[in-house]
C-alpha cells in the first residue's frame, strides 16, 4: 500500500514539474516561503551562535517568536526591540515561515537537513561548522533545494573550497572584529591586556593577529599576554588561564575559548569582586549575561544578520550560491554595546569609531595571522 | 618570583580541590573491590544537582544535595556491582552516559538553556578560598587515618583483597562494599559540587569535562592509596596550572617548545612516572572487580 501510494506521489510529482516548467511552482509564489533551519547540537538557549541564528530568522525575518512549542505572531515593537538600532532600517520582515529543527547528536544533522528539504523548505540553514559535511552531502542529493552554511566555507577531502551552486557560506572576518575589542583594550588598559584563546588553531589565531593589532594601534607599549587553553570544554581551565593573566597584571582580558570562556570571564568577575579594576570581553554573541559588571563588550558575530540576509535574498530572488565574506564592512562582525563606565569612555568610544571606519573604508587592513600582524604599522592619529 | 608561585599556589588551590576529592573517593572504592569508572558520571550529577538545588536552598545545603545526589547513584552502582553481580566496568560507563544525557535533557527540561543552569551565589570564601578547598585539604588524611588505622578500615581493605576472609570472620562483606561506594559517590558529588559552586557560580554544560576520568588516573597513580591518590591528584593539578603560568610568563619558550609539548606535559609527565616505579609496587587490590559470591570457592 505505502509502495503505491509512493508511487503515485512520484507520480504526480513528475506532472507537476512537467507543468510547472513555465510558470513558477504554485509553492514559491505563494506569500510565505518555508525556511527551513537545523541546529547544531548546541540547539535553541544556548545564548550564542544557535540563538543569533534563530533570531534572524524568527524575530527579524519572520517577525514570530517561539513560545510554548509553537511560533506565535511577534508585536512590531517587540521585534525593532531585537534588532540593534543600526540595523533597524535595514533589517525589514520578509514573508517566510521558519521550520526549526533541532539536533541532539552529530548524527542528526544528516537527517534533519533532508526532513527540512522533503518539507518542501526554499532555502535550508545549517547553523555552524559542525555541518558542513552534512550540508554537503544533502545539497549533493538534493540540486534543486538551496542552503544556507554558516561558520564554515564547503571543503573538500583535500580542504581546498568546493564550490556548490546550491550553497551559500557565511564566514566572518573575526580578526576584524577582534581588531575593535583590541583596540577598547588598549584604551581602558594601562600597561597590560590578556588573550586567551581555545586551542592553537588557525581560527584562534585570527583573533589573536586582530587583537593585537588593535592594542598596537591605540596603546602601542601595553603588552599582550597570550594564553591557549588546548580546549574548548574546560570551564577550570580558562578560570585558570584567565586568573594567570590577571596575576600578571592584565588589565582587559579578551577570550576566543569557547566554554573556556566562561572560567575567563567568571576569574575577571571574581578578580573585581576583589576590588580590582579589570574586565572581560566576550566573544561569538553578547556574553554581558554571564557577568554584567565584569563584562566591558564582546566580539559579536552576527550570525542573524547573515540568516536574515539569505531570507531576504531568497524573498527578492536573489538569493546566490557561493562564499559569502562578512567583516566589519558587511556589518558580521562588531563589538557588543559598552553598558560599563571607565575613564574617558567618550573619547575610547570615539576612537574605536573612528578605527571602525577605517576599515570600513579600507583605509586599514587588519593582518588575520602572524605573519601580516609582523609587518602591520598602525594608522597614525 | 614569589608572585609568580603565589598566583601558582592560588591557582591550584581552586582547582585542584574537585579532583582531590574525586580522586579519594575512587580509592575507597576500589579498595573495596568495586570498580570505579563511573566517578565521570558522579561528579556530572552531584555538579548538576548542586548548581539546580542553590537556585532555591542557601548554597552549602546545595553543596550537601550535590553529595547526597552523587552517594545515591553510587548505591546504585553498588546495588548493580554487589547485589545484580553486573560487570562493574560497564556499569561504571553506563552511569558515565546516562549522565552525560540526563544532565543535558534536564538542562533543557528545567531551565529550558543547553549551555547552563542559571548563576547562582557561590560558597562564601574562608580565608580567600572555598571551604571546600580547605576540606579537601583535610579530607585526604582523615580518609588515609579511617582506612589504615581503623578496625573498618582494616575489613574494608579485606574485603577488597580477600571477601571470602572477612566473611569467615563473620562480617557481612556486602554492606561493607556499598558502603564503600555510596562513600566514593558522595566525595565525586561533592568534587562535582566544587566545580559548579567554586570554580564557577553555574553548571555548566561540559562538566566536569573528563575530569573523572583524571580522578581514577590520579588514584592508580597514587597506587590506590587515599594520600597518594591525593597527590597525585595534586601533582596534575599543579602540572596544569604550571604550563598554564609558564606559557603567558615566557612567550619565547613557546618558539622553542611547541604549545602541543606544553599541553601534554602532565600527561607525559605521569607516564614517566609510571615506568619509573618499581614493577608490583603499584597492585591493584587482589578481589578487585569480582563479585563476592559465597557459593563460590
Amino acid at each position: 500500500m505505502r509502495r503505491v501510494l509512493l508511487g503515485v506521489l512520484v507520480a504526480m510529482s513528475g506532472c507537476k514539474k512537467a507543468q510547472d516548467s513555465k510558470a513558477p511552482a504554485p509553492k514559491e509564489a505563494a506569500a510565505t516561503r518555508l525556511v527551513g533551519l537545523v541546529t547544531d547540537i548546541g540547539g535553541r538557549g544556548d545564548q550564542s551562535f544557535n540563538d543569533s541564528a534563530l533570531r534572524g530568522l524568527e524575530a527579524w525575518a519572520a517577525g514570530v517568536a517561539f513560545k510554548g512549542g509553537a511560533h506565535a505572531p511577534l508585536p512590531p515593537a517587540a521585534r525593532e526591540a531585537t534588532i540593534p538600532p543600526e540595523l533597524r532600517a535595514r533589517v525589514r520582515p520578509v514573508a517566510v515561515k521558519p521550520l526549526v529543527v533541532q539536533s541532539k547528536v552529530q548524527e542528526d544533522y544528516q537527517p534533519n537537513l533532508q526532513l527540512v528539504v522533503d518539507q518542501g523548505a526554499g532555502l535550508v540553514i545549517g547553523v555552524g561548522f559542525a555541518l558542513e559535511n552534512a550540508v554537503e552531502t544533502v545539497a549533493k542529493q538534493n540540486p534543486d533545494a538551496r542552503f544556507l552554511l554558516i561558520d564554515s566555507p564547503v571543503l573538500d577531502a583535500k580542504g581546498g573550497l568546493l564550490a556548490l551552486k546550491n550553497v551559500r557560506t557565511v564566514i566572518f572576518k573575526e580578526h576584524e572584529g577582534s581588531f575593535l575589542a583590541g583596540a577598547l583594550a588598549g584604551l581602558v588598559a594601562k600597561e597590560r591586556v590578556g588573550f586567551v584563546g581555545g586551542m592553537e588553531i588557525p581560527l584562534i589565531k585570527k583573533f589573536e593577529a586582530g587583537f593585537k593589532a588593535g592594542v598596537k594601534t591605540t596603546n602601542p607599549s601595553a603588552r599582550v599576554l597570550v594564553q591557549y587553553t588546548g580546549s574548548f570544554d574546560n570551564v577550570q581551565h580558562g578560570k585558570q588561564a584567565g586568573a594567570d593573566l590577571l596575576s600578571k597584571g592584565a588589565e582587559v582580558v579578551f577570550h576566543a575559548a569557547g566554554s573556556d570562556g566562561s572560567g575567563v570571564i567568571q576569574a575577571v568577575k571574581e578578580a573585581r569582586a576583589g576590588g580590582a579594576a579589570v574586565f572581560a570581553i566576550g566573544v561569538d554573541s553578547d556574553q554581558a549575561h554571564l557577568a554584567p559588571e565584569a563584562v566591558l563588550t564582546s566580539m559579536v558575530k552576527r550570525v542573524d544578520l547573515a540568516v536574515w540576509q539569505a531570507a531576504a535574498d531568497l524573498e527578492a530572488g536573489a538569493l546566490s550560491g557561493g562564499d559569502v565574506i562578512m567583516g566589519l564592512a558587511e556589518g558580521g562582525v562588531t563589538l557588543a554595546p559598552v553598558t560599563l563606565d571607565f575613564p574617558g569612555k567618550a573619547e575610547a568610544l570615539a576612537k574605536v569609531e573612528a578605527l571602525r571606519a577605517a576599515v570600513v573604508s579600507g583605509a586599514l587592513a587588519v593582518p588575520a595571522n602572524d605573519e601580516a600582524l609582523q609587518t602591520f604599522s598602525p594608522p597614525s592619529h | 618570583m614569589t608572585a609568580f608561585v603565589l598566583a601558582l599556589f592560588d591557582s591550584v588551590l581552586d582547582a585542584a580541590p574537585a579532583l582531590v576529592f574525586a580522586a579519594v573517593g575512587t580509592t575507597l572504592s576500589e579498595r573495596a573491590g568495586v570498580v570505579n569508572v563511573g566517578v565521570e558520571g558522579m561528579m556530572r550529577a552531584g555538579a548538576f544537582a548542586a548548581a539546580a538545588s542553590a537556585l532555591v536552598l542557601p548554597t552549602p545545603w546545595a553543596v550537601l544535595v550535590g553529595a547526597g545526589v552523587g552517594a545515591a547513584i553510587g548505591a546504585l552502582h553498588g546495588w548493580l556491582c554487589i547485589w545484580a553481580r553486573s560487570d562493574q566496568v560497564v556499569s561504571g560507563m553506563a552511569i558515565n552516559l546516562v549522565m552525560l544525557a540526563l544532565g543535558q535533557f534536564l538542562l533543557e527540561a528545567a531551565f529550558s538553556s543547553p549551555s547552563g543552569t542559571p548563576p547562582i551565589t557561590q560558597l562564601t570564601p574562608w580565608l580567600g578560598h572555598s571551604p571546600l578547598t580547605w576540606l579537601a585539604v583535610a579530607l585526604p588524611f582523615v580518609v588515609h587515618a579511617v582506612v589504615q588505622r581503623t578496625p573498618f578500615g582494616l575489613r574494608l581493605r579485606a574485603v577488597g583483597e580477600k571477601p571470602e576472609a572477612v566473611a569467615a570472620m563473620g562480617v557481612r562483606v556486602a554492606p561493607l562494599r556499598l558502603a564503600a561506594v555510596v562513600a566514593s559517590g558522595a566525595l565525586a558529588g561533592l568534587g562535582g559540587a566544587h566545580l559548579s559552586t567554586a570554580v564557577l557560580d553555574r553548571f555548566e554544560h561540559h562538566m566536569p569535562a573528563g575530569l573523572g576520568f583524571m580522578a581514577v588516573a590520579a588514584m592508580v597513580f597514587g597506587r590506590w592509596r587515599p594520600l597518594g591518590a591525593a597527590l597525585a591528584a595534586l601533582f596534575f593539578s599543579v602540572g596544569d596550572a604550571l604550563r598554564l603560568s609558564l606559557a603567558s610568563s615566557a612567550p619565547g619558550l613557546l618558539e622553542v617548545v611547541p604549545q602541543g609539548v606544553l599541553l601534554a606535559m602532565p600527561y607525559a609527565l605521569t607516564l614517566v612516572v609510571l615506568s619509573l616505579q618499581r614493577r608490583g609496587a603499584s597492585r591493584a587490590p587482589a578481589a578487585l572487580g569480582r563479585p563476592y559470591d559465597p557459593e563460590v570457592r
